[in-house]
């Protein structure tokens, strides 16, 4: 039976790191090859050894599909391709393709250079591995090879992010990599058509969430951001220039036009920079409504928000300052960090997920006395804010998607079965489909019933539709008699007669001969009577002659009587019959093995 | 409604709402919900009132919301689905069993409770595990159910103030039955201690009972100038104050907004009286709650006369009918939603967190569920 196999790569329970394995029509596909975060070593890198136990994994993939940037998705990529050794091809939306270099070349300096570590991959082959990249436009089917396609949807969730939809002949897959269907302030929902793939793969994680508004989040900043400054503290907010930080902007540029504020609000050059090169980015990957936003509003415009420059961090009095880079671990935030970090007035607030090894990771664990170059102490005395901004789909989101893409089967990677046994029912139930929930490391099989298109000749339909009876039965099943001809990609259903013919081929008959000896005294001629009349009371139903030329004919096969030379009592009879008619010349030529029986005349 | 026009009363509301919050959150589910129990202090349970397929969910709060400490360090603002079940009937009533992983519910079909299991750590599946009947000949309406910490799981329950029954969960005996003149459909049952009981009718009348004794239940008529068609709801104040049952009180409220409060020791007075602005929609005998703070001195919330829930101080309440207006106001259920089919949204349900003061949960008839602390921003009161 045709099946697709799906493994999650990855060890026992842990989650963090999304790398799956799919085999389907004999292709196999890697999608997202992230980094966990949580380990120091090799185990923060998926375990490549399921494909083959070493060298370079080029000829066992045929291609490998990226998500999105976030690290957890792509961070092990360089290492996958340029250390382990694979030079297919790397498919990946276009603002994917710009924003995984800087993500991992910061991510690369901070485990390096600050954390001294030497078993990882370098800025060369941060470079060479995006040499490889093949970037994608949403519905836009690509040809892998002759018989790989693929196909990228929008994913939501963060600028370039995209769910892939994967088919081999009529077997298809589609992964959902991170998603969101709540629209956001600066990206649409997820949509799919209905597509109905074999396979839904998704993240269970957030399947058993139930998410809290983002007008909340919102709130909840607002709220921080004005507490701070009506106690005359001042903001800090590292960023990473993208859409999350323009969206924070605009929040804020509108609260303070609302709230009548004088606070000023800066944000670092650093940012300007890189945020005028993935605006552009931004145009065309959002929808119409939010690139209306965008486009009346723009980036540089803000009426509160201005330029900082470093000597403000000096100033007295509240503000707030969006800087760069999102994890403190360097640059204009960091300095900025340092001057403002010993006043209990002041704030910091972590919009995402922070790297170990980061300033902005320890603090988010607590750390209130953090150690800097020079062996000085800095004391943490601001209060330290982590706000989740990211936009993810939950229980009712996976629900949408799946009346979306209509899937026959759907699989969840990174759960605890025995902790998803309820939503595994509700799917089952809801939709009638099978939900699977592979461990990292195991391997599901979902078989599959793909249906072979293949085209019938109007001469065998018209004849095989002759046979039968009068009224034919849409229940009941024939058999019907035809030669199937595969050329190229098409397959085709036709007569025997027309196989013949196209093929050049000489038509063959095929003729079996026995002869069976018989005791028998009569003549010749009597013998074949006999030999007639027993034939007719034992086969009743079939077509018996007795022909002039002397010979008795069942059906096809032909039956003729001589004498043995040597004994005119021996009868040698010879039985010959087609191909077609195989069965009953064996019957016969058995039975009239055991003899005539003496009561005939 | 235009979306700019909608998007603004949202932004006015929500600004509103960082003087006027500590927290709030906002979820939305896939089914409305007309329960919401708590089953621990973190978790609580919701369920759907569909004709046909519903789920019983239990939820746990986000941990934010109890990090008292190290509050910025969490970034957890969502509710989990920690255990989920199915059911067939619609869920009315649904109840849990106080240090047991049990709940029970009513389909406001019958009298008939089903019971269930909520499972632990090993497995997320809410599982059937039995039924209790009900009094027989019951004409309509479902069973109210209450339920108090005993050495042996029982459930107090049934649709009429005749038939009320102490049920044991385990072998499904009996062991005590209300017995009264008259078969008052009932609005609500609630424990003020091991074994005393009030059964709140909705013609207003209210039944105390003792299940120790076989003795008749002291009955507190209905409050005056209730008319024929006017509904009644109660709730009884229990916990530390109420160490002695008879210096418990009683709110009754009627479907016309108004309000008695009386003290167990003197059923049939009233200790203070107040007229409520309450929207006066059509009320189902279903939709409306009123409750007690546990954890603030006289503060009563209400709920499903429209989409919001008031809180009420009742310190300043006298003999007299007079209007009264709320303390608090939580709007958020009808400034937020976006309802289709013109028909206005309305709360279907509200808890108040058993210790956190002024922590409340609303679900509302649009599938909404919110979580909130509000600010007492009165220079007296609760």
């Amino acid at each position: 039976m045709p099946e697709i196999k799906v493994t999650p790569l990855g060890a026992g329970q842990d989650v963090g790191r999304s790398c799956i394995l799919v085999s389907i029509g004999g292709k196999n596909i890697m999608l997202d090859c992230g980094m966990h975060m949580g380990y120091n070593d090799d185990r923060r890198f998926p375990d490549f050894s399921y494909i083959t136990q070493n060298g370079r994994l080029t000829d066992f993939l045929d291609c490998v599909i990226i998500s999105h940037f976030h690290l957890d998705h792509c961070g092990a990529l360089p290492f996958m391709s340029e250390m382990v050794g694979y030079d297919g091809p790397i498919y990946m939306t276009h603002p994917t393709k710009a924003i995984c270099p800087i993500l991992l070349e910061d991510f690369r300096k901070i485990t390096v250079d600050k954390k001294g570590e030497t078993n990882f991959f370098t800025s060369q082959m941060i470079k060479d591995c995006m040499k490889k990249v093949v970037p994608l436009n949403l519905h836009q089917t690509v040809q892998v090879d002759d018989e790989l396609e693929i196909k990228a949807y929008y994913a939501g969730h963060v600028l370039g992010a995209a769910m892939v939809h994967i088919k081999v002949g009529s077997e298809s897959v589609v992964y959902t990599g991170d998603y969101n269907m709540t629209p956001d302030r600066h990206l649409g929902a997820a949509w799919i058509d209905k597509c109905r793939p074999d396979i839904l793969i998704s993240e269970s994680t957030y399947a058993t969430t139930i998410r809290d508004s983002k007008r909340c989040r919102e709130r909840d900043f607002l709220k921080k951001v004005h507490e701070s400054i009506e106690r005359g503290g001042k903001v800090l907010i590292p960023v990473f220039a993208l859409g999350r930080a323009q969206e924070l902007c605009i929040l804020l540029e509108t609260f303070w036009e609302r709230m009548n504020l004088k606070a000023p609000i800066y944000f670092s050059t650093g940012l300007t920079e890189k945020a005028n090169h993935y605006y552009k980015l931004f145009i065309t990957w959002t929808n119409q409504k939010i690139r209306k936003t965008f486009v009346q509003r723009n980036m540089f415009e803000f009426k509160h928000i201005k330029a900082f420059d470093r000597s403000y961090a000096d100033n007295p009095g509240p503000m707030v300052v969006f800087a760069t880079p999102g994890m403190l671990h360097a640059g204009q935030s960091l300095q900025i960090f340092k001057k403002w970090a010993g006043n209990e007035k002041n704030m910091v607030i972590m919009p995402g997920y922070c790297v170990q090894g980061t300033i902005g990771h320890k603090i988010l664990n607590g750390q209130r006395k953090l150690e800097m170059e020079g062996r000085s102490t800095l004391d943490v005395k601001l209060q330290v804010e982590y706000m989740s901004f990211s936009a993810h789909a939950d229980a009712k989101g996976i629900m949408q998607l799946i009346r979306m893409a209509e899937p026959r089967n759907m699989l969840l990677v990174h759960g605890e079965a025995v902790k998803m046994e309820f939503l595994k029912g509700k799917i089952e139930q809801e939709f009638s489909i099978d939900c699977y929930m592979p461990a990292n490391g195991e391997t599901v099989t979902v078989t599959t019933n793909p249906s072979v298109p293949v085209d019938i000749s109007l001469n065998l339909l018209k004849r095989e539709m002759a046979l039968g009876g009068p009224l034919p039965d849409p229940k009941k099943p024939r058999t019907m008699h035809g030669t199937l001809i595969m050329k190229e990609n098409s397959l085709k259903l036709v007569s025997s007669e027309q196989a013949l013919k196209e093929l050049g081929l000489n038509e063959h008959q095929l003729r079996f001969t026995c002869r069976v000896q018989l005791q028998d005294p009569h003549s010749d001629t009597d013998t074949l009577h006999r030999i007639y009349t027993h034939l007719k009371s034992v086969l009743k139903g079939y077509t018996i002659q007795h022909l002039p030329d002397g010979t008795v004919m069942v059906e096809s096969i032909v039956i003729k009587v001589s004498s043995s030379t040597e004994d005119p009592n021996t009868k040698v009879l010879l039985l010959s019959w087609s191909y077609q008619d195989e069965d009953l010349g064996s019957f016969l030529s058995t039975l009239l093995k055991k003899g005539l029986p003496s009561g005939l005349c | 409604m235009e979306e700019t026009e909608f998007d603004d009363i949202l932004d006015d509301w929500f600004i509103e709402s960082l003087k006027t919050y500590k927290d709030l959150h906002v979820y939305q589910l896939e089914h409305p919900t007309q329960v919401i129990e708590w089953t621990s202090g973190k978790t609580v349970c919701v369920a759907g009132f569909t004709s046909s397929k519903n789920e019983i969910l239990e939820l746990r709060l986000p941990l934010k919301l109890f990090a008292d400490e190290n509050k910025g360090l969490c970034a957890e603002r969502d509710f989990k689905v920690v255990h989920g079940g199915f059911t067939d009937a619609p869920v009315r009533c649904l109840r849990h069993i106080p240090g047991t992983r049990c709940v029970v519910t009513n389909d406001g079909l019958s009298s008939d409770l089903q019971v269930w299991d909520l499972g632990g750590d090993d497995s997320d599946v809410i599982r059937r595990t039995g039924s209790v009947d009900g009094s027989r000949g019951v004409s309509e309406g479902g069973s109210r159910i209450a339920a108090r910490l005993s050495s042996q799981p029982q459930v107090l329950h049934g649709a009429e103030s005749a038939g009320v029954r102490l049920t044991q969960l385990t072998s499904g005996q009996t062991v005590y039955t209300l017995e009264t003149d008259s078969a008052d459909p009932l609005s609500s049952l609630h424990f003020v201690s091991d074994a005393v009981f009030l059964a709140g009718c909705s013609n207003g009348k209210v039944y105390i009972a003792d299940t120790r004794t076989s003795a008749a239940p002291q009955l507190s008529p209905p409050p005056p100038s209730s008319g024929e068609s006017v509904l009644w709801w109660t709730d009884a104040s229990a916990g530390p104050s109420c160490l002695d049952p008879s210096s418990c009180r009683i709110v009754r409220l009627s479907s016309c907004g108004q309000t008695v409060i009386s003290d167990l020791r003197n059923p049939g007075g009233a200790v203070s009286r107040a007229q409520l602005d309450v929207q006066t929609r059509r009320c189902n005998a279903d939709d409306v709650r009123v409750s007690w703070a546990p954890a603030l001195d006289d503060c009563i919330a209400v709920s499903g006369f429209s989409g919001a829930v008031q809180i009420y101080s009742s310190s300043v309440w006298t003999t007299e009918l007079q209007e009264a207006q709320p303390l608090f106001e939580h709007r958020g259920h009808a400034v937020s939603s976006q309802s289709d089919d013109g028909v206005p949204v309305f709360v279907t349900s509200h808890v108040w967190h058993p210790e956190r003061p002024r922590t409340l949960l609303s679900a509302a008839s649009d599938g909404s569920v919110h979580v909130w602390d509000w600010v007492d921003q009165s220079a007296a009161g609760c």
